[in-house]
C-alpha cells in the first residue's frame, strides 16, 4: 500500500451466500477527484460499505488513507467525510444544529463543532439560511447541508454518493462546483458515485467503472477516452460509394446521413480516408477528431469489452487483446 | 474584432457588434455603440475553503454527544427535537409524581400524625410511588416510556439519519447504548428524581434523625432498584419495538398494548379462574411482584416471586436480542 493512492484494494471480494457482490476488485484511487460509475447492482454501495469498514470483506485486502479496511474502520470513518445518497437529515432540526451535531459525532467538542458548522455552511452556500429548519429546504439545500455535514472536520477524502441526485440545473451546478473547488482549491480528494456521466466528467480526473461486482475499467478519464478515438467527416456527394470504399479498405465506419465516423486505425487513417474520397469523387467538407463523451465510453466498455478489462492500460495497449482477457468463452476469452 | 487593435480576425465570431464596427469603421473612425451588460465588480458569494487542524476527541466524547443530544432535547432547542406534546406530558407527569411530596410537606406542616401516616414514607408508600398501578403505571410511566421510545430508533430508519451515525466512527453498540441511556435517564429524572424528592422531603419536613434514616434507607434503595428495573424493562421493550418499525406511533402504541393489554388479559383470567399465574406475561405485574417481595409491601400474587423475576429477565433478554439484531441490520447506504 502506497501514499500515492487514497484508496487501494487488492482482490477484494464480498459475497452474500452464493451472490458475489464484489468480485476480486483491485482498485487504486489516486488523490484528486475520482468518479465511481456503474449501473444499478454493479456493487457501488457494497464497495462503499466495505471501504468504510462497515462490512467485512470475504477475502482480499484494502486500505483507505493508509488504514486497513478490515481492522481500522473507526479510523477511516474519522478521516473521511461521507455524503449519503438518501435522506440523512432530521427534518425538524435547524440546519446549523444538524451540521454541528454531525461534527460532535466525530468527536469535536460542541463549541468547536458549532464554529466549524458555520464555516461549512458558509462554504456550501447556505450561510444566510443556516438557522432555517431543514424541512423548509429544497432538495438542493438538503444536498448542500449533507455536504456540510461531511466536510465539517475538514476530511482528507470526501465520499459522495450520487451528490447531484434529484437536483435542478442551478443546484446541480452549485454542487458540482463545490466538489470541484474542494479538490482544486481545497486540496482534498473526492470519490463520487454518479449515474450522470456529465457530472463525473466535470468534477473528476479519474474514474472507476464497475459492472456486476467486477472492475470493468479504471484510470484517467482522458486516457480511457482515447480507447474510442474516431475521425468524423462531413461528406457531400457519393457518400454511399465512399462508405463502401472505406469498408473495403478495412476501416470501421459508422454513418448517419452525410456524417460518418471512422474508427482510428493507426497513423495513416486520415490518409486512407482521403484516398478513398479521391477515388470515389466524394467531397469531404469537414474532418476532425471526434472526442467521445464519457457516456460513449461507458457504453463501449460495457457492450464491447465485457467484464475482463482490468485497467485502462489493458484497453489502451491492445484493445483486441483486452477483449479476450477473461472474457466469456463465446466472446473468445478463456471464460475465467 | 479584437478590441485593442481594431483588426478583424478569422476566428472572430460574427456578431451584431462586429458587423456594425466593420460597417462604421470602413468610412470613419466612429464606432457603433451597443448596450453591454455592466462589468461585474465583485462577487456576492466567494467560495473559500478553510481547512481545520483541530484534533478529534476519543470515543467517550462521541458517546457523550449522542447522550447529550437526546437528553438536552427535552430542555433546549438545537438538540433532538422532541415533540411539544411529549415535552408537555413529561412536565405534567413530573408535577403529578410530586403529589406525595406536596402532601407530605402539607401534612407535616399541619402536624396531624394520622394524615401523615397516610402519605409519609413507608413500605407501601415507597412501593406505590414507583410501582403503584393507578395512576402511575396506568397513566403516567408507560405513557412517558411510549412517548420517549416512539421515534428514537425508528425515525433514524425513516429519516435516514442512521447514515449520519454509522458513517462516523460510531459502532452499533455505542449508538444504541447511548440512546438507551438517554431515554432511560429522562424516565429516571421523573420516576427516581421524584422518589428522591419524596424521601428527602420527609427527612426535612419531619426533622428525621439518623436512626430513622438508617432504618428506612435500605427500603429506599430497594425502591430505587425496583424503579431502575421498571425503567430498564420499559426502555428495553420500547426500543426493541422502535427498532422494528419505521414510524413513531407503532412503537409507542405497541408498548402500551403490551404493558396494559397483558395486564388486562391476566386480570380477566384471574377474575374467572382465580389464578394469578398469567400475570407472568405482563411486564408490569412481573416487576410489581418482584418489587413487592423486595420492598416488603403487601403481596398481591399467588405464584412465587422468583418466577416473576425470571419473567422480567426474559422480557429484557428478548427485547435486547431483537434490538441488537435490528440495529446491526441498519444501513448506511440506504434503508
Amino acid at each position: 500500500m502506497t501514499d500515492e493512492w487514497v484508496i487501494e484494494t487488492k482482490e477484494l471480494t464480498k459475497s452474500y451466500g452464493p451472490h458475489v457482490a464484489l468480485d476480486s476488485l483491485s482498485i487504486n484511487v489516486p488523490k484528486g477527484a475520482t468518479g465511481l460509475l456503474g449501473p444499478n447492482g454493479a456493487g457501488k454501495s457494497t464497495f462503499f460499505k466495505t471501504i468504510l469498514g462497515l462490512i467485512q470483506a470475504t477475502s482480499g485486502e484494502g486500505s483507505v488513507l493508509g488504514h486497513d479496511i478490515r481492522t481500522e474502520g473507526l479510523d477511516i470513518r474519522s478521516k473521511i467525510g461521507y455524503m449519503p445518497e438518501y435522506e440523512a437529515l432530521d427534518d425538524n432540526m435547524d440546519a446549523i444544529h444538524q451540521v454541528r451535531y454531525s461534527g460532535e459525532l466525530l468527536g469535536m467538542n460542541p463549541v468547536v463543532a458549532m464554529a466549524r458548522a458555520h464555516t461549512a455552511m458558509e462554504y456550501v452556500g447556505l450561510g444566510e439560511l443556516r438557522y432555517r429548519p431543514i424541512n423548509s429546504f429544497s432538495t438542493g439545500m438538503r444536498q448542500a447541508t449533507k455536504l456540510a455535514c461531511a466536510i465539517i472536520h475538514d476530511p482528507q477524502l470526501i465520499i459522495a454518493d450520487e451528490p447531484s441526485n434529484g437536483l435542478d440545473a442551478t443546484a446541480r451546478d452549485s454542487m458540482l462546483t463545490t466538489l470541484y473547488n474542494m479538490v482544486h482549491s481545497g486540496g482534498r480528494s473526492v470519490l463520487m458515485s454518479s449515474h450522470l456521466m456529465e457530472d463525473v466528467e466535470r468534477v473528476c480526473d479519474s474514474m472507476v467503472l464497475l459492472h456486476k461486482g467486477k472492475l470493468a475499467a479504471q484510470g484517467r478519464i482522458e486516457d480511457l477516452k482515447a480507447i474510442d478515438r474516431e475521425i468524423e467527416i462531413h461528406v457531400w456527394g457519393s457518400a454511399n460509394e465512399l462508405e463502401q470504399a472505406m469498408g473495403k479498405d478495412g476501416l470501421d465506419v459508422r454513418r448517419e446521413g452525410r456524417i460518418m465516423r471512422i474508427k482510428h486505425d493507426g497513423e495513416n487513417t486520415t490518409h486512407r480516408i482521403l484516398k478513398c474520397a479521391a477515388d470515389t469523387g466524394a467531397q469531404i467538407r469537414r474532418m476532425h477528431e471526434y472526442e467521445a463523451s464519457l457516456e460513449d465510453l461507458f457504453i463501449v466498455i460495457m457492450e464491447r469489452f465485457g467484464y475482463g478489462v482490468k485497467s485502462s492500460e489493458d484497453l489502451l495497449a491492445s484493445p483486441a487483446e483486452a477483449r479476450r482477457v477473461d472474457a466469456p468463452e463465446h466472446m473468445g476469452g478463456s471464460g475465467s | 474584432m479584437s478590441e485593442e487593435n481594431g483588426e478583424l480576425e478569422a476566428s472572430m465570431p460574427v456578431t451584431g457588434q462586429s458587423r456594425m464596427d466593420a460597417a462604421w469603421g470602413a468610412e470613419s473612425d466612429s464606432v457603433a455603440s451597443v448596450a453591454r451588460p455592466a462589468n461585474q465588480t465583485g462577487q456576492v458569494f466567494e467560495q473559500v475553503y478553510k481547512p481545520w487542524n483541530g484534533t478529534l476527541n476519543p470515543r467517550w466524547m462521541r458517546n457523550w454527544a449522542i447522550f447529550r443530544h437526546h437528553l438536552l432535547g427535552i430542555f433546549r432547542k438545537g438538540h433532538r427535537p422532541w415533540g411539544v406534546p411529549t415535552k408537555l406530558f413529561l412536565i405534567f407527569v413530573f408535577i403529578a409524581s410530586l403529589t406525595d411530596v406536596a402532601l407530605t410537606l402539607l401534612f407535616a406542616i399541619l402536624g396531624d400524625p394520622s394524615l401523615y401516616e397516610l402519605w409519609g414514607v413507608g413500605r407501601n408508600n415507597l412501593y406505590a410511588h414507583v410501582l403503584g398501578f393507578f395512576p402511575r403505571n396506568m397513566l403516567y410511566y408507560p405513557l412517558v416510556a411510549a412517548l420517549l421510545v416512539g421515534g428514537v430508533i425508528s425515525e433514524d430508519r425513516s429519516n435516514g439519519t442512521s447514515a449520519l451515525y454509522f458513517s462516523r466512527p460510531i459502532n452499533r453498540f455505542d449508538y444504541v447504548g447511548m440512546k438507551y441511556l438517554a431515554v432511560a435517564s429522562i424516565q429516571a429524572l421523573i420516576i427516581l428524581g421524584t422518589l428522591m424528592l419524596y424521601y428527602f422531603a420527609d427527612i426535612l419536613s419531619m426533622g428525621r434523625g439518623w436512626a430513622w434514616i438508617i432504618d428506612t434507607f435500605p427500603m429506599f434503595l430497594t425502591t430505587m432498584f425496583c424503579g431502575v428495573l421498571l425503567i430498564v424493562t420499559y426502555t428495553s421493550i420500547g426500543l426493541a419495538l422502535s427498532s422494528v418499525s419505521r414510524g413513531k406511533f407503532f412503537p409507542g402504541i405497541a408498548l402500551l398494548a403490551i404493558v396494559l393489554g397483558t395486564k388486562t388479559l391476566a386480570a380477566i383470567v384471574e377474575g374467572l379462574f382465580d389464578k394469578s399465574i398469567l400475570y407472568l406475561i405482563s411486564p408490569y405485574d412481573s416487576i410489581a411482584h418482584v418489587g413487592q417481595a423486595l420492598i416488603g409491601a403487601n403481596m398481591m400474587y399467588d405464584h412465587p416471586w422468583v418466577w416473576s423475576l425470571v419473567s422480567v429477565l426474559a422480557f429484557n433478554a428478548i427485547s435486547l436480542y431483537v434490538l441488537s439484531v435490528r440495529v446491526s441490520s441498519m444501513e448506511v447506504t440506504r434503508e
